[in-house]
């Protein structure tokens, strides 16, 4: 084998190994739009086996400073967490929002709170 | 030439290797079952010294050099926090328990969200000490200095230091009066009482 050969085969090596690496996690919270008459309805959903501690309600920080918290929705009987998910309004039709979205979950087994800051 | 070549990229794939390796094992640990106590915190290392500057249910800020002598039980936690509000009446326990016998319990309160959600607010803070029947001291971490210094992770998690002053064990995760939990960090605050 060559010099040049030798170089171009560990090289595939090496990106195979870097694309080997695991795909990222997805993330544990998403918000989906739908029409509200004029305006547009957030809806948060979490991951399976994620609750969202309805203590502090999620936020949804928007790129022109907007603030939305998300405050509707039904909730377990200890007022802890959302048994339904949350959703707020935004003003307009949006068919997509873009911003900064922040919750505070709890997996179904882990009795921690855990704070959660994604882009979206 | 080749030699060379074979050790360069030898080396490139090897840092992928451990790069992936690691991002592997902080997603296990993230996403694994969190256990309710973690294991000792191995050999005894120095607790580094907080600098908080509001405190509530003390006169003064306290620091871990004036606590030296007693057992200092740190709670990470804040009043939006469930699981660090349920623990609370097993912590409010310990502290009548074992503060005259040399326990200092602190409260380091931790938000997890900007101003905007009210967390950082001193008026809320001690509205839920009353609430909660908390008269221990309590340290606003606003800047979640305190936090990273102690590199947690969790509400609510705690951290148990010795009358040196050294962090003897630490662990996260909600218990109540008198389970299994509550039974193990009791037997702890005693043994590095007893010391």
């Amino acid at each position: 084998m060559t010099t040049a050969a030798l170089r171009m085969t560990l090289l595939a090596l090496a990106l195979g190994a870097a694309c080997s690496r695991p795909p990222a996690n997805p993330a544990p919270i998403r918000v989906a739009t739908s029409p509200s008459g004029p305006n547009t309805r957030l809806t948060l959903h979490a991951a399976p086996h994620l609750k969202i501690n309805a203590r502090l309600a999620p936020a949804l920080e928007l790129g022109d400073g907007t603030l939305l918290r998300f405050r509707t929705g039904l909730r377990t009987a200890d007022s802890a967490y959302y048994a339904e998910p949350p959703s707020t309004v935004l003003r307009g039709r949006h068919a997509q929002v873009h911003g900064i979205l922040r919750a505070s979950i709890c997996r179904d087994d882990e009795q921690i709170c855990r704070a959660v800051r994604v882009e979206i | 030439m080749a030699r060379s070549t074979l050790l360069f990229l030898a080396s490139i794939v090897g840092a992928g290797a451990g790069a992936i390796a690691l991002e592997t094992a902080s997603r296990a640990s993230a996403q694994s079952r969190v256990p309710l106590l973690n294991t000792p915190a191995g050999p005894a290392s120095p607790a580094p010294a907080w600098r908080n500057a509001s405190w509530l249910n003390t006169d003064h800020p306290l620091s871990l050099s004036e606590l030296k002598g007693r057992v200092v039980l740190l709670n990470f936690w804040v009043f939006t926090c469930y699981n660090c509000t349920n623990t609370v009446p097993s912590l409010v326990d310990f502290d009548r328990k074992y503060r005259d016998r040399g326990l200092t319990l602190i409260g380091i309160h931790t938000p997890e969200f900007p101003p905007y959600a009210g967390e950082h607010d001193r008026g809320n803070v001690e509205r839920a000490l009353r609430k909660y029947g908390i008269e221990y001291p309590n340290a606003q971490d606003n800047d979640s200095k305190t936090w990273d210094l102690y590199g947690i992770r969790y509400w609510p998690s705690f951290v148990l230091i010795d009358k040196r002053g050294n962090i003897r064990y630490e662990g996260y995760g909600e218990f109540h009066l008198n389970d299994g939990s509550y039974q193990t960090w009791d037997g702890r605050i005693r043994e590095l009482l007893a010391e």
